[in-house]
């Protein structure tokens, strides 16, 4: 017999403006890869741009650059996360409207570093 | 040799994420009660190939490739440095905060939500076209490591 899984945080296809939003973690979560994903392509052109200061900074902070950005982008994209999912940031956007900031994010993010190494 | 069974781990864990971002694309068309469970792992893997390919290749990036790059650079096309490596070393962030995120979708009751089908059959979609990219760039990369040698030559 298969056990019935459910979760608390998503409401069920029945059609009202709560059935086309997510649950607080995913609505979270969902947003801080958005805000994450455009500030590490943001980054990039900071630390590009001022190789004296922001680039030695984060070459210096754990002996190369690359993999204080990682870390840096992992550090935001938790601790933003937990707290958009604390306080519900995200909860009220429709379901549509989180995708399409998923996947602008994305392409933005694409843009402005090709762009920029172009 | 080591080293080069390492660097040839990093497209192979991106082509296995690709499997199973593809994997669970096609579970959530169907997802149902019952394949939940499947869905969730899949994802799971995903995040793991993820997670694997950033450390062995970040691993190789930041003790080997310093040679590879002045090769390059030297080379007939140094925009597989300047363009590709540039490019991919960077984007490769947003990857693998994708497939971090994958799991947190997938652990929603998908056979009841649309929305979170939805949000699963979009992050696996941009997953795919993103290690996609990956695996092209890496491609291009190695040729330009090839074709500056081969210049050396003569």
């Amino acid at each position: 017999m298969t056990p019935k899984i459910s979760h608390p945080t998503v409401e069920r296809d029945t059609g009202s403006q709560m059935d086309r939003t997510l649950g607080g973690y995913t609505a979270g979560f969902s947003l801080s890869f958005a805000i994450t994903s455009v500030l590490s392509a943001l980054l990039v052109i900071l630390k590009e741009t001022n190789k004296e200061t922001v680039f030695a900074w984060m070459a210096a902070a754990t002996g190369h650059h690359w993999v204080t950005h990682g870390l840096l982008d992992l550090i935001v994209f938790v601790v933003l996360g937990m707290v958009l999912a604390k306080v519900g940031g995200g909860v009220r956007m429709m379901a549509n409207a989180l995708v399409a900031t998923i996947v602008g994010a994305t392409i933005l993010s694409g843009l402005i570093i090709t762009g920029f190494n172009l | 040799m080591w080293n080069e069974l390492v660097l040839l781990l990093h497209p192979t864990f991106g082509v296995l994420a690709i499997l199973a971002s593809v994997w669970v694309f096609v579970e959530t068309l169907n997802a149902r009660e019952d394949n939940q469970g499947r869905i969730r792992l899949a994802s799971i893997s995903v995040a793991a190939f993820l997670w694997l390919a950033y450390v062995v290749g970040g691993y190789w990036y930041v003790v080997f490739y310093g040679g590879d790059k002045a090769i390059i650079k030297a080379g007939p096309w140094p925009f597989a440095h300047s363009f590709f490596m540039e490019s991919k070393e960077h984007l490769f962030f947003t990857l693998l905060l994708l497939g971090s995120f994958l799991p947190i979708v997938a652990f929603n009751d998908l056979a009841a939500s649309k929305p979170a089908r939805t949000l699963v059959l979009w992050v696996t979609t941009l997953i795919v076209l993103l290690s996609l990219a990956m695996e092209g760039a890496g491609a291009f990369i190695g040729m330009g490591v090839k074709v500056a040698l081969l210049a050396q030559q003569g």
